[in-house]
């Protein structure tokens, strides 16, 4: 899984390369021009307009952003609270159903819908921490690799090859066996699954970008290697980046409700979309709607990144059209 | 090739060599050690017999001894003893690797099945509505959590319909063929290969999608190429020219990721096998975690990790001998 996501590198003939090589530009005009902010904004602005992968999926992510952002106060229940009447409450939608409680309410009594609001925020915080730090720490060593090549070079892609002979769960579980689970062995098995995908993407764009001309311009002009790194390489590198970490967030969110669903991720009785799904399996006969809440909402925020992702794919390097 | 097959094997066993390293050094990370967990489970246990157990156990040497003597075992097929059901390790893995094997064989199958046609048409029917009604069900299965399809057929095919079991395992599907067949009661292999159904759907899913658009761009890619052209003008019937000429070629860059798909495809077991109740190795990594019983996760995390090395060298070797292309490459 941590590998369908992978970007193969750009040629040098992309239009997007064509512009970096301006040896006069200062550090911030450089890291401008690679992704004019401007005439960048413009385009991706005018291509969301006219595609309907983007503007689904970013309406998507707006709504659980906002979910998870206001769900305190939207919330119409205490998620914690358990009232006996609303023990296996039907939904709404069902004969019986009410509106007191939307999405019906669970064995234990409490209101589905609360805890599918609040589970939101699960999520997107072990998104956003997993995804900040893998694509942190990935980036800068795939940078380091790729600018300084040779020792560093053979040692950081060692260690990827040694990574990528276990499979993306498994090195998880392994984390997960030796802290114990919970919400901070999460964070971390994840963010170590995923550095690679970053550091690997990085890496083979630094090689190209480092043998422009510009790179060599700064040389001689005394630049250091890590101003050189953090100004003029890796902002070139951001619009990979931020493709890979789109797509990631959906893994991540889909991977935290799969160990939460293992009893290995967030623990009750904090509301998370896997833990629901997880409690709702035993009472599939009697109260489907348990599983169908939180599993609605994974699967929308998932549909939404994805598309969104996509989309973004598809501006950055049209040829690279997954779906 | 003899030396391309060499360096790959070499380069195989080293990695492994890791892992086997990574796997022994685990149970020197964990807080505690084995023999604090099983003094835990048994209040009798006096501090010297702790100490006894571990130098035993030879938790008291360095870590690259105890490295060695744990390599040294596993070659041997001893893989230690696990703490929760004191049965060794490596006989609880090969008891329900089977189970695993086959029902991965299964996934792949009906992946491949259903996403080589899927791919062929919407290459062919580009922009049209079956090609789009294709990337919806693509973007469904990169964005549906393998559990929560589970949970759903199971919904469905067992809870309302009736259909199909919810969960378990009556033996091989495939061990049944010979016996269906010379019985002719095609209802034993039914009897088995019910049971796989819906968690191979469910682990195939997510491969469906992406071998169909992998497929897809493939074909299309091919399809441009001269010697298609040539074909068309030669006068070929339209349909040797896409079944022969263009989908044997469009089908080799998936047989590289079906390999890749292997890791996922492990790590996908490792949720399904838990919503059916699949007595394979999955199944058995998640308990051992639960039960913290240490030997059995290095056992199950060696294990897998190997198999996975082996099968990808297996295909990258495979790949080579049917690309001859990739000689040169």
């Amino acid at each position: 899984m941590a590998n369908a996501h992978n970007l193969t590198p750009i040629d040098p003939a992309d239009s997007l390369s064509v512009t970096l090589a301006d040896p006069t530009a200062h550090p911030r005009q450089t890291a401008a021009a690679a992704f004019p902010v401007e005439t960048a904004g413009t385009r991706i602005r005018q291509a969301l307009l006219r595609s309907a992968k983007g503007m689904t999926g970013l309406a998507l992510i707006l709504l659980v952003l906002l979910v998870a952002l206001l769900a305190p106060m939207i919330v119409p229940h205490d998620p914690a609270a358990q009232i006996l009447e609303w023990r296996f409450a039907p939904p709404a939608w069902a004969a019986e159903g009410s509106v007191t409680n939307l999405l019906g309410g669970d064995n234990l009594g409490r209101d589905i819908l609360t805890r599918v609001l609040l589970g939101a925020r699960v999520s997107i915080a072990v998104a956003l921490i997993v995804v900040s730090i893998a694509s942190v720490v990935g980036s800068l060593l795939g940078a380091v690799a790729g600018y300084f090549g040779g020792v560093v070079d053979a040692v950081i892609m060692r260690l990827i090859d040694f990574q990528l002979a276990f499979p993306f769960l498994l090195l998880a579980l392994i984390f997960m066996a030796i802290l114990g689970p919970g919400f901070s062995t999460l964070v971390l098995a994840l963010s170590f699954a995923l550095w690679i995908n970053f550091a690997r993407v990085v890496r083979s764009e630094t090689l190209r970008i480092r043998s422009l001309e510009f790179i060599d311009a700064a040389h001689s002009i005394g630049v250091s290697h890590s101003r050189i790194i953090m100004s003029h390489v890796l902002p070139n590198v951001l619009p990979a980046i931020i493709v890979i970490a789109t797509l990631d967030i959906a893994l991540v969110i889909i991977a935290e409700a799969a160990l939460s669903f293992l009893g290995l991720g967030v623990q009750p009785p904090t509301p998370s979309w896997g833990l629901m799904i997880s409690e709702g399996r035993d009472f599939l006969h009697d109260a489907p709607w348990m599983v169908l809440g939180p599993g609605i909402a994974v699967l929308l925020t998932s549909i939404g990144i994805n598309l969104f992702g996509d989309f973004l794919r598809d501006i950055y390097d049209p040829r690279l059209q997954r779906l | 090739m003899l030396r391309l097959v060499l360096t790959r094997l070499a380069y195989a066993v080293l990695v492994m060599i890791g892992v086997t390293f990574v796997v022994a050094s685990l149970i020197k990370l964990i807080p505690g050690d084995p023999v604090d967990i099983m003094a835990a489970g048994n209040p009798g246990m006096t501090v010297e017999d702790m100490d006894k157990l571990r130098h035993e156990l030879g938790l008291t040497r360095p870590i690259l001894e105890q490295f060695f003597i744990y390599a040294k075992n596993a070659v041997l097929g001893d893989l230690g003893i696990s703490i929760r059901q004191r049965v060794p390790a490596a006989g609880l893995i090969w008891e329900r690797l089977p189970a695993t094997a086959e029902l991965a064989f299964w996934a792949i199958l009906i992946a491949l099945a259903v996403a080589i046609p899927i791919g062929i048409v919407t290459a062919l029917k580009r922009d049209t509505a079956i090609d789009y009604a294709g990337t919806v069900v693509a973007v469904l299965g990169v964005s549906v959590p393998g559990f929560l399809l589970g949970i759903l057929l199971i919904l469905v095919f067992s809870v309302n319909l009736r259909w199909l079991p919810a969960s378990g395992f009556r033996g091989s599907a495939l061990a049944s063929i010979p016996s269906a067949i010379a019985s002719g009661d095609p209802s034993i292999f039914w009897n088995a290969f019910r049971y796989f159904i819906l968690p191979s759907i469910s682990l195939a899913f997510v491969l469906v999608a992406i071998n169909a658009r992998l497929v897809r761009s493939s074909m299309i890619e091919v399809l441009q190429q001269d010697y298609i052209t040539f074909a068309r003008a030669k006068g070929l019937p339209i349909r040797i020219i896409y079944l022969r000429h263009a989908l044997r070629n469009a089908l080799l860059p998936v047989l590289t990721v079906v390999g890749l798909q292997l890791g996922s495809l492990l790590s996908g077991t490792i949720v399904i096998e838990t919503v059916f109740a699949w007595p394979g190795i999955g199944r058995l990594a998640v308990q051992a975690v639960h039960w913290r019983d240490y030997p059995l996760i290095q056992a199950v995390v060696l294990i897998s990790a190997l198999l996975f090395v082996f099968l990808n060298l297996v295909v990258d070797l495979l790949y080579r001998w049917i690309d001859p292309r990739a000689h040169h490459g």
